[in-house]
């Protein structure tokens, strides 16, 4: 693995649902590398196995012996992130988006941001903390690959870079044209997570549908952050807005009041009224 | 000296919100004590629960009466309502001190709270609130003082400066809660735009932040309204139906307004059939408007209404809880979540929330007994007839027959709460327990599959599944998926025994120490899928060795602190819990009665054993120690018996079709007709 060059587009994962046999082999590697506790059917958990504060990766097992690998999607342009009040969560050029423990201030609104319903929180913990996958910024930086594709025996999850991962997966569509699965209404198979909501660092190719992997079947190509930037961007605007509106209501109606209170003395006709 | 104190409304009040303060003391502890986790029902698809909808949603909207009673005020010059200017404020004050108090308990780190200031993240719509809700409390704090420095305690030429400088500067003030009001109020709304996928969209829209800022002025106008009648009610005062009935004019213009804008932007959006189509979200979006809007407004449209009493307090109760609904229907009803994961909050969340309010409206109370609130100008109103009389010396001193009824329904409160605990709230957070049920055997047809697995399992009923050409083979299977979860290991029992030498190879995975069986079911001990069962049973020990040894016959009496790590190993006695040779492994892990959980007593029995197998015949059993070789889904997609209803494919042949047939070339036995279950097969 070459060191990583920042001018290169970011590093990627290309999950390949047709070669997983479900083994965790993956799940497993990502444990011991961040030292996760073992799995506990706390209350928070439907199922065991499912992503935690003890998985950042898991597998959903899907009818018909189908295997797709859970994480964290690493966005283009992460919902998480801008929601995070703190810059806890970040965009790294490299790809990852990671996490800083020491900003966190554990509001959880990133969890109520993200559209894969990804961030888990170790409720279990008196000082809890957002908990997914790094995509081992650490090792990345130090020019390796992220623990769970070094460890998958069957190269169903590979890591590289963005672009040339995109390219491995269309030279597999074309290889074995009728394999992997073509939503319906499209020409061809996609590529989930090359478009959706901006593009995402971790891509999938699949014989079924992945649509269950968002919170909506669709998620659209409109990256999130935009949503709120709408409603953001208009705050200079309103402060101003509202700020000179009210003093000039207030110079107005105080101004008619005065002309009122004068007009009434002099109604009254005593000159030397005084008026407060 | 007032004979009658205690039997006042006022009195009743008190005494009821200081058994609320009883109940969040103790849930307080509980909470900081053991983490949100233990306390709420909070979970990873609600991070946001009743807290955040109540404590912050609803009660930043509740505080609204501030900055609108303040810009009818001293904006638009409407002096005549200058009477309700400083209970608004000083609601507003404590409303938003209520909703610092309630975000330190929502927050996970919540001493981390002052980091937006030195964080900031300025694209994310909670910084903004944040900022705003931080300097309106300074703006509140600031508003509200001159009350405080009008009291005789401050009679110093320094507070008076103070005084005279901040009543200077009212109109910026003003002005400044009023913008900062406008940006957070709407907010609010903006924090559900990135949201589009989960909100519902009867209660999603582009202009959230619009309907917020709305309808926030609508409950600001309703909530000063209601609580000039409760105050009225509690202190005995007058109520002003001529003013209130002036509010009530107003809010019969905001409310309607906040009609038509929600509604249509659901029309322009296009959403609008969406509100008539009989599903539940439908009915409660109906409701919803109709409870905090509609039939508000038409109440006080109607002159001889809002100018009742009756009128006024059954408009203004509507637009309050309405308007609550709205921000829970927001933030929790209407919130995607996965359906068998409903959120639903501990009584330890509510008595959080009550508590707060509960301590706000003491201090409410307090305030209104000791600065002048209500009557600050026009007419002096008359002395409320419950305030508590000063302790004076004669009298009973501090403790008046007051503080021992308060006292007393905080200490039966705090008592009750803390009977009434859940357990993980009491003794901090405890997974779930997950039982091990028995094993099944079950009957299966193997085919050939390549190495590693060697072999695949079809379930026999479903035989119909299998391609004849496969040459399937009948066999017995344990279905080991001790908590039914439907991850199950297809295991082979008859093949082990034969593999590892017949009937006497019981020993080496089954402990031989329960009375009269040879092999115990893993499930007997093993109980618990993942954590450790306790097996040990203390008493019966004490029972058994009731001699003068006693407990030295375990505890050494050398050593000071007895446990049962520091204790004799079971098998010190029990020799026949060890077995020569067998799988099982219990001389290095000391048995003390502990046995581990289900999943980790069966990795550790079969891992070991095939890892072994792996290194030391690699020829025969290379891989042999591949998760997959054990974890294998049944061949058929039927495991969940949905196969009835899946098509056969092409070139398969069904069960009965092989029954039929007594020349099918493999000589396969007729599996019973359906997936039989019985107790796990002892050989």
């Amino acid at each position: 693995m070459s060191t990583p060059d920042r001018g290169d587009p970011m590093f990627a994962i290309l999950t390949d649902t047709t070669r997983c046999t479900g083994c965790e082999t993956c799940v497993h590697a990502c444990q011991r590398t961040y030292n996760l506790p073992p799995d506990r059917a706390w209350r928070w958990k439907q199922k065991i196995d499912d992503l935690s504060s003890s998985r950042f990766t898991t597998i959903i097992r899907r009818p018909g012996s189908k295997f797709v690998r859970q994480q964290c999607r690493h966005c283009l342009q992460p919902a998480c992130a801008s929601a995070c009040i703190v810059g806890a969560l970040r965009k790294t050029e490299l790809g990852p988006v990671i996490y800083d423990e020491k900003r966190c201030m554990g509001c959880r609104y990133c969890m109520m941001a993200c559209p894969y319903g990804i961030p888990r929180y170790s409720w279990e913990a008196k000082v809890p903390l957002v908990r997914k996958c790094i995509l081992c910024y650490d090792r990345l930086k130090a020019g390796g690959q992220p623990a769970c594709t070094e460890a998958c025996p069957y190269g169903a999850t590979i890591f590289g870079r963005r672009d040339a991962l995109l390219a491995e997966a269309r030279r597999r569509f074309a290889a074995e044209p009728g394999k992997y699965f073509t939503p319906p209404g499209r020409s061809g198979p996609e590529i989930y997570g090359e478009h959706e909501v901006g593009g995402t660092c971790v891509l999938y190719i699949s014989d079924i549908d992945l649509s269950f992997l968002g919170w909506r079947p669709n998620l659209g190509d409109e990256p999130l952050p935009a949503l709120t930037w709408a409603a953001l961007s208009k705050v200079p605007p309103v402060i101003f807005g509202v700020a000179a509106a009210m003093s000039g209501v207030y110079w107005i109606i105080g101004r008619r009041m005065k002309l009122q209170a004068e007009a009434a003395q002099r109604a009254a006709g005593g000159p030397g009224a005084t008026g407060h | 000296m007032q004979p009658t104190v205690g039997r006042t409304n006022l009195e009743r009040v008190k005494t009821l919100l200081w058994a609320c303060i009883g109940v969040w003391t103790v849930v307080t502890v509980a909470r900081f004590g053991h983490g949100i986790g233990a306390t709420s029902g909070l979970t990873d698809v609600a991070p946001w629960g009743f807290w955040i909808a109540f404590d912050v949603m609803a009660g930043v909207a509740l505080a609204a009466g501030g900055f609108v009673i303040a810009a009818a005020v001293y904006i638009f010059g409407l002096e005549r309502y200058h009477g309700f200017a400083r209970p608004a404020i000083l609601t507003a004050l404590l409303g938003y001190i209520a909703v610092a108090v309630g975000l330190l308990y929502d927050l996970g780190i919540p001493w981390h709270i002052w980091h937006p200031m030195v964080f900031p993240q300025h694209h994310s719509v909670l910084f903004e609130v944040a900022m705003c809700v931080m300097l309106y409390l300074t703006v509140l704090s600031l508003e509200f003082s001159p009350a405080i420095l009008e009291h005789p305690l401050f009679h110093r030429p320094v507070f008076q400066r103070l005084l005279q400088f901040i009543k200077r500067i009212t109109i910026p003030l003003v002005i400044a809660g009023i913008v900062l009001s406008t940006l957070h109020q709407s907010s609010l709304g903006s924090l559900f735009l990135i949201q589009p996928f989960r909100v519902h969209p009867l209660w999603y829209s582009p202009i959230l932040y619009v309907l917020f800022f709305v309808s926030a002025v609508g409950l600001g106008l309703m909530m000063v309204t209601l609580e000039a009648l409760l105050s009225a009610w509690l202190f005995g005062h007058r109520v002003r139906t001529d003013l209130l009935a002036g509010l009530g004019r107003v809010a019969a213009f905001v409310l309607p307004l906040y009609v038509v804008i929600r509604m249509g932007d659901l029309w322009r959006r296009g959403i609008l059939p969406e509100a008539l189509d009989g599903s539940w979200q439908a009915g409660l979006f109906l409701l919803e408007l109709l409870l905090s809007a509609v039939i508000p407004a038409v109440l006080l449209f109607i002159p001889r209404v809002r100018h009742s009493v009756p009128g006024l307090a059954t408009a203004a109760t509507l637009v309050v809880f309405g308007m609550i609904g709205y921000r829970f229907n927001i933030c929790i009803v209407a919130f995607d979540r996965p359906e068998n994961m409903p959120y639903w909050p501990t009584w330890t969340e509510l008595a959080v929330s009550v508590g707060i309010v509960a301590g706000a409206v003491l201090v409410f109370i307090f305030f209104n007994e000791n600065l002048r609130i209500v009557d600050e100008h026009g007419p002096a109103e008359p002395v409320p007839a419950s305030r508590p009389a000063a302790p004076t010396p004669e009298g009973p001193g501090f403790y008046t027959p007051a503080l021992r009824r308060h006292s007393l329904a905080f200490v039966i409160a705090a008592a009750l709460a803390v009977g009434f605990l859940p357990e993980d709230a009491l003794f901090g957070p405890r997974p779930r327990p997950t039982p091990v049920r028995l094993a099944r055997s079950l009957e299966a047809l193997a085919t050939p599959a390549p190495p590693p697995l060697r072999r695949s399992f079809h379930v026999s009923s479903l035989a119909g599944n299998v391609p004849r050409a496969a040459e399937p083979v009948a066999t017995r299977v344990l279905v080991v998926d001790g908590n039914r979860d439907w991850r199950f290991v297809p295991f082979t029992h008859d093949d082990h025994i034969a593999a590892l030498g017949d009937q006497e190879s019981c020993r080496l995975c089954h402990h031989q120490n329960m009375t009269f069986d040879q092999h115990s079911a893993c499930y007997e001990c093993h109980r618990d899928m993942y954590e450790v069962t306790d097996t040990f049973d203390h008493a019966l020990h004490i029972r058994k060795l009731s001699d003068s040894r006693g407990c030295t016959v375990c505890h050494s009496p050398e050593i000071d602190r007895r446990s049962r790590d520091t204790a004799l190993a079971c098998y010190e006695c029990h020799g026949d819990m060890v077995v020569r040779g067998s799988i099982i492994p219990t001389v290095e892990r000391k048995l003390v009665g502990r046995a581990p959980g289900y999943m980790e007593a069966m990795h550790g029995l079969c891992i070991r054993c095939h890892a072994d197998l792996a290194r030391r015949a690699p020829e025969r059993y290379a891989e042999f120690d591949r998760c997959d070789v054990c974890h294998r889904e049944f061949q058929d997609t039927d495991h969940r018996r949905m196969a009835p209803y899946v098509p056969m494919p092409p070139g398969h042949v069904s069960a009965d079709a092989m029954r039929s047939q007594p020349s099918a070339p493999a000589a396969v036995p007729v599996p019973r007709p359906a997936a039989t279950t019985r107790p796990e097969g002892r050989p």
